[in-house]
C-alpha cells in the first residue's frame, strides 16, 4: 500500500507541467548580453568573500581564537577589583611604615 | 553554429568567455537555457518570471566571468544552478507567488475530461503542497526530481552532503504523501 503509494508520488512529481519557455529565450539573452560590457574586476562583497575562502581555517583554530578571546573580555572585565587591591595594600604598608617613623 | 563550438565542454567555454569571447557565451547559454529555465519555473511558478531569472543569471555571469572560479567550482552546471536557486528565492522573498488558479493549469487535450479534470486536481494540489514545504525541502525536491540532477549533485548545489539531502527529500515526500493521501 506505502509502495503504491511512493510510486504514485514518484511519478506525480517526475511528471509535473510546465509551461514551456519562449523558443527565442536564449537569443533574447545572448543579444541583451552584445549591449552589455564585461568587467574582469569582482565586485567588493565578492573580493572579500574570496579572500576569506583564502583564509580558511580549521576548526580546532576557531575554537583557540574563540578561547583568547574570551579570556581577554574576562580578563578586561576583572581589573578594577585587583588594582582597587594592590592600591589597599601600598596604603596599608605605608601607614606601616609611617608607624615606624612615628616611634623614631 | 560550427561543429567545434558545439564539441568545447563548459570549462573551455566558460575560460574564452573569461576572455571576452560572446561566442562561447551563445553556444553556453544555448546549451543550458532549457534546463535553468526548468528549474526557474518550478520555484517561481510563471514563464515570464522564470525567463527573467535565467536572463539575469547569465547576464550577471556575462558581466563578471571572473565569478567563476574554475579551481573552486568542480561543475560549471553545480555551480550556476546555485545562482538560479538564489535568485529564485531572492524573488520569492520580494514577491509571494500568486497562487495557481484553474486557468494556470496545463491540460493534456488527448485525455479524456474526467481524466484531465482530475489530473489537473491533483497537479493543482500537488504544487500547492510543494509550495508549503519548508525552503530546503523544496529545493531538494526540485533539484532532483525536475532538475534532472543526480542526488549527489543536487546536494553539492546545496552544499550538502548526500545523506542529508536524501532525509529532506524523505521528509518532504512524507509531508506530501500526507498532504496528498487523498489522490494517492
Amino acid at each position: 500500500m506505502t509502495d503504491k503509494r511512493d510510486e504514485k508520488l514518484d511519478g506525480l512529481l517526475r511528471s509535473r507541467s510546465i509551461e514551456a519557455a519562449s523558443p527565442d529565450l536564449a537569443q533574447r539573452v545572448i543579444l541583451k548580453a552584445q549591449q552589455l560590457p564585461q568587467s574582469n574586476s569582482l565586485p567588493l562583497w565578492q573580493w572579500l568573500r574570496d579572500l576569506f575562502a583564502e583564509f580558511h581555517l580549521p576548526k580546532p583554530a576557531y575554537v583557540l581564537a574563540s578561547a583568547l578571546v574570551m579570556g581577554m573580555v574576562i580578563g578586561f572585565s576583572v581589573p578594577q577589583e585587583t588594582s582597587q587591591g594592590e592600591d589597599d595594600s601600598g596604603a596599608i604598608i605605608q601607614t606601616f611604615l609611617s608607624g615606624d617613623e612615628a616611634l623614631l | 553554429m560550427a561543429a567545434g563550438w558545439a564539441d568545447k565542454e563548459d570549462h573551455e567555454l566558460l575560460a574564452l568567455i573569461q576572455d571576452g569571447n560572446g561566442q562561447a557565451f551563445a553556444v553556453l547559454v544555448e546549451r543550458h537555457t532549457a534546463r535553468f529555465y526548468r528549474l526557474a519555473y518550478r520555484y517561481v511558478q510563471n514563464k515570464e518570471a522564470a525567463e527573467d531569472i535565467v536572463q539575469d543569471a547569465f547576464l550577471k555571469l556575462w558581466e563578471n566571468p571572473a565569478l567563476w572560479h574554475p579551481q573552486r567550482n568542480s561543475k560549471f552546471t553545480t555551480w550556476f544552478y546555485r545562482i538560479v536557486v538564489n535568485l529564485c528565492l531572492d524573488l520569492r522573498k520580494k514577491k509571494r507567488p500568486e497562487a495557481l488558479d484553474n486557468d494556470t493549469l496545463l491540460m493534456d487535450d488527448r485525455q479524456p475530461a474526467d481524466e484531465m479534470m482530475m489530473r489537473a486536481q491533483e497537479q493543482k494540489m500537488l504544487e500547492k503542497a510543494i509550495a508549503a514545504l519548508p525552503e530546503r525541502q523544496r529545493t531538494a525536491l526540485n533539484l532532483c526530481f525536475d532538475g534532472g540532477l543526480t542526488n549527489q549533485e543536487a546536494a553539492e548545489v546545496m552544499g550538502l552532503n548526500l545523506k542529508a539531502l536524501q532525509s529532506l527529500i524523505m521528509r518532504a515526500k512524507t509531508t506530501l504523501k500526507e498532504r496528498m493521501k487523498t489522490y494517492l
